[in-house]
């Protein structure tokens, strides 16, 4: 059966219900099922798409792992997973009874070939008694160095060929570690499956809010037309966390920031307010324009890396009102360590839209707070009419100011008049808060797009040229941090906004950092 | 300035706040905001003041308009800017007048930190006043943003005032399993919807029914059951019904069923026809009542399809069993039967959440005024 695309609804009963297609049955195979993506985010999301009610009656899941669990004591694994990390509690135990009927687990290694044909085996059972109808989802759970082997075991045993119904497979992040490695895993994936089949998935684009950066730009019709180099002065794209590493030392070593943060979700978030309107809203024609942001970065080498980009390590300090210590006090991180834990980067997109406007992206660890925010800066009007005493200095320039998390919203900075007999000037901001026209509780990022890749739907989904287009922006990068040695990476006090440089590096160009 | 038409006593309705002329209103409105955003600043709350709708509630007695508005403290959309609630004192002897309260609602939203506010106009309107009572609103509605209105009773009353009312509404509400005649009811509202196209006309017992609907349509999106959709000739739905001792002689109001039989029948008749096929009209629909005490009668109870497909018959069924709160669905095929899955519809019970609901949509529901001019033929069988 070929891959379908967006599916287009042909069941009359469907005309005027909010959920315009549920799935097809299908079986979910999770490779890495006793991990913990598996018990924090895959099962609760499945459970809550099957309380919410678009999974179909014989959706199952498989586990695969190499814990010698059986079906039962996987079942209660995903129970308590559900009962502690889903968004819906307590557990319906009706639903639950139905749910777990559908859960099994099959114990094997990951390189055994023996084991893939043991769950060929269960899955064409699975088709029978529960009508999935060969319908699959291959889901890697597993660490990234896991992917290879089990995509050429899936292969070897047959399970990407499928007569009777679709099989995918979703690829979590990160993928690849450089362009080298990104390719030669898209290369891998692409022998076993072909792309219409990939999912690559990057949970930031399953946010609602990200979701509404393309709803705000393409269904409004004032902010296009000042979307441009005329009219927006630069824009600011900021990632940060308060909080560290949280146990995660020894893959924070490998990572970093660029590759953990700026490679991924920085980059889509980027390309959403970069890109042109697409021809219609379908995967390819979202994903062609995103993709060809990504290809219209001014790419950064040599010097123009050490000018246009700032690396930090943060150093103790407090934050949240507790003593942290320094990331080279961390435990798995080396004394002599040169991963950063703060990016700033300055880069153009160079084309006819864009031209000479200056992009910021900063991401750290250990930053005051946790928010991520898309600042648009616009130009100041062509002629102050008013006298600086009248405005005290304090008028500044529009921004909008688009908040992906927390308090979900929008923000327009703009000059107004205070009240009184004289005329002085203020900035304001006029916010919109999601939460104060929408108080629908938000389905999880993993709800959103399992839901999408049972249904075919790839736009939240990232495409293989997206993927090497986005490492081919960060290589440049890595590849000169790669010469320079110790001293170009800055320290920064945990608890404040970055290292004194960053803020030097974008004051070169008469602009400051958002205090977000 | 309007003046009082007659010196009797104002009704007493503190929760509907403080009594001002009508021409006051605004300034009334106005202050009430100023003291807020004082309170604000002191108390380091944020309130949330949104402008999406005008929301007018019509109700026919003052227990009636109490009723729906304490329902606003409990609906968790933070839509409305401002809600008119007109209460219509249609008693004979009643003199002509007008009166108007007025107050500043605030909810908090996700914690006590953040609030919603919106202002809530209380008119009280009696004897002639009542004919005018679709003018006398008008100046109270907030400019430029959609006219709800939620008509609280049958939407048949004397002097045409449904329609008056409903006419300069751009979406109006009623709750068909209130109906005291739903019949004559639901003729009345067949003919507004057909007449009046600027304003749409929805039903919060279609809201009711939507999940229902949602599990029919889910059967249907499965590739292997799409041909049986068209093969279907016999629908069977049940409501609830209480035990003969419970019911004391109240009239039923099947609306719900009826409702779910007219969709279905609505829907099917769009199916392309072929000669093998069932034509929506030759469709067999029995609706039957069921004794059930632990749901509140009319409730949906069984929705089951039977299609024929080449000589080959599918069966598939929702049914409430004796659980409240779930349902179980299930396929029996010829030569194997799906598995049965429980559904919860724990979350689709509360006026509240269906007002939310209808308040988040502004055009036509064409499936609902096609269901609503099915339902009204099938009435007039």
């Amino acid at each position: 059966m070929p891959q379908r695309s967006v599916v287009e609804a042909t069941n009359p009963l469907r005309e005027g219900l909010r959920i315009k297609q549920s799935p097809e049955p299908c079986v979910m195979v999770i490779f890495g099922a006793t991990g913990d993506l598996t018990h924090r985010k895959l099962l609760p999301a499945l459970y809550n798409l099957a309380l919410e009610h678009p999974l179909p009656a014989g959706f199952s899941v498989v586990g695969f792992a190499r814990r010698p669990y059986t079906d039962e004591t996987f079942r209660q694994q995903a129970l308590d997973s559900i009962n502690e990390y889903s968004r819906q509690k307590p557990v319906n135990p009706q639903v639950w009874e139905t749910f777990a009927s559908g859960i099994h687990y099959l114990q094997s290694d990951f390189h055994n070939l023996a084991g893939y044909e043991k769950l060929n085996t269960l899955l064409n059972k699975l088709d029978q008694e529960r009508g999935t109808n060969g319908n699959r989802i291959f889901y890697l759970s597993t660490p990234p160095s896991q992917y290879a082997e089990i995509i050429q075991q899936i292969g070897a045993a047959g399970l990407n060929r499928n007569r009777k119904g679709w099989t995918r497979i979703i690829i979590e992040k990160p993928f690849g570690h450089d362009l080298a490695s990104a390719r030669e895993l898209n290369r891998q994936v692409g022998k076993v499956f072909k792309e219409d089949q990939i999912y690559r998935i990057d949970h930031y684009l399953g946010k609602e809010t990200v979701q509404n950066i393309l709803v705000f730009r393409l269904a409004n019709g004032i902010f296009e037309p000042v979307w441009n180099r005329r009219y927006v002065d630069h824009v600011q794209i900021t990632v940060a966390e308060n909080l560290g590493l949280e146990g995660r030392g020894g893959y924070y070593e490998e990572s970093g920031a660029i590759r953990d943060m700026v490679q991924n979700h920085m980059l889509q978030l980027l390309t959403l307010v970069a890109m042109e309107p697409p021809i219609a809203f379908d995967p390819n024609a979202v994903r062609d324009e995103k993709v060809k942001v990504l290809h219209a970065l001014q790419p950064l080498v040599g010097r123009d890396v050490m000018n246009n980009s700032i690396r930090a390590q943060y150093g103790p300090g407090f934050v949240g009102g507790h003593p942290v210590p320094a990331y080279l006090e961390e435990q798995g991180v080396s004394l002599n360590s040169t991963t950063e834990t703060y990016v700033a980067l300055k880069f153009f997109v160079d084309n006819w839209r864009w031209a000479g406007v200056p992009f910021y992206l900063r991401t750290g660890k250990h930053l005051p707070k946790r928010v991520t925010e898309i600042a648009i800066q616009f130009k100041t009007a062509p002629l102050m009419l008013f006298k600086r005493s009248e405005t005290h200095g304090q008028v500044e320039p529009n921004v909008l100011t688009l908040r992906i998390q927390p308090d979900e919203g929008i923000s327009l900075k703009f000059g107004a008049k205070v009240p009184g007999t004289d005329m002085q000037i203020r900035s304001v901001n006029m916010d919109f808060f999601y939460g104060s026209s929408f108080v629908r509780a938000q389905p999880e990022a993993y709800e959103r797009l399992i839901l999408d890749c049972m249904l075919g739907d790839s736009t939240l989904f990232t495409r293989r040229d997206e993927v090497e287009a986005a490492w081919m922006f960060i290589q440049g990068i890595l590849d000169e941090w790669a010469n320079e040695d110790r001293s170009t990476i800055h320290t920064y006090e945990s608890g404040t906004w970055g290292p004194q440089a960053a803020d030097e590096f974008i004051w070169r160009d008469g602009h400051r950092w958002r205090r977000p | 300035m309007t003046q009082d038409i007659t010196n009797r006593a104002k009704p007493n309705i503190p929760w509907a706040g403080k009594t001002v002329h009508m021409e006051r209103v605004e300034e009334e409105l106005f202050r009430l905001w100023h003291m807020s955003a004082d309170n604000m600043r002191i108390s380091q709350n944020l309130h949330v003041r949104t402008s999406v709708l005008n929301f007018v509630i019509c109700a026919h007695d003052i227990p009636s308009a109490q009723k729906a508005s304490a329902i606003l403290r409990n609906l968790s959309s933070t839509h409305i800017a401002r809600v008119t609630l007109l209460i219509l004192d249609t008693s004979t002897n009643a003199p002509t007048d007008v009166t108007t309260w007025v107050t500043l609602r605030s909810f908090s939203i996700i914690s006590d930190i953040m609030r919603h506010a919106f202002e809530q106009i209380t008119v009280l309107v009696s004897g002639q006043a009542v004919h005018s009572a679709a003018n006398i609103i008008q100046p109270l509605l907030k400019p430029d943003l959609p006219i709800y209105l939620w008509w609280l009773s049958d939407p048949v009353s004397e002097n045409d005032l449904f329609r008056r009312i409903a006419s300069v509404s751009n979406r109006v509400i009623v709750d068909s399993n209130d109906f005291s005649a739903p019949g004559q009811s639901i003729g009345t509202l067949s003919s507004f919807a057909e007449n009046f196209p600027d304003c749409a006309v929805s039903d919060l017992n279609w809201g009711h029914i939507t999940p229902w609907r949602q599990l029919v349509a889910q059967f249907f999106d499965t590739t292997e059951f799409q041909p049986y959709l068209a093969g279907i000739h016999t629908i069977e739905v049940e409501y609830a019904v209480a035990p003969l001792s419970e019911s004391g002689g109240v009239a039923l109001n099947p609306t719900r069923a009826w409702l779910i039989a007219a969709w279905l029948k609505t829907r099917l008749s769009l199916l392309p026809k072929s000669s093998s096929e069932q034509d929506a009209d030759k469709v067999n629909i029995f609706i039957r009542p069921r004794t059930q005490s632990d749901i509140q009668p009319g409730s949906l109870c069984l929705i089951r399809l039977t299609s024929s497909l080449d000589n080959h018959q599918a069966i598939f069924t929702i049914d409430r069993g004796d659980d409240a709160e779930h349902v179980l669905t299930q396929v029996e095929l010829p030569l194997a039967n799906r598995p049965q899955r429980a559904v919860s519809m724990a979350t689709t019970h509360a006026v509240n959440e269906l007002l939310h609901e209808e308040l988040e949509i502004l055009g036509h529901d064409h499936s609902y005024e096609d269901t609503l001019h099915e339902m009204y033929a099938l009435f007039a069988r």
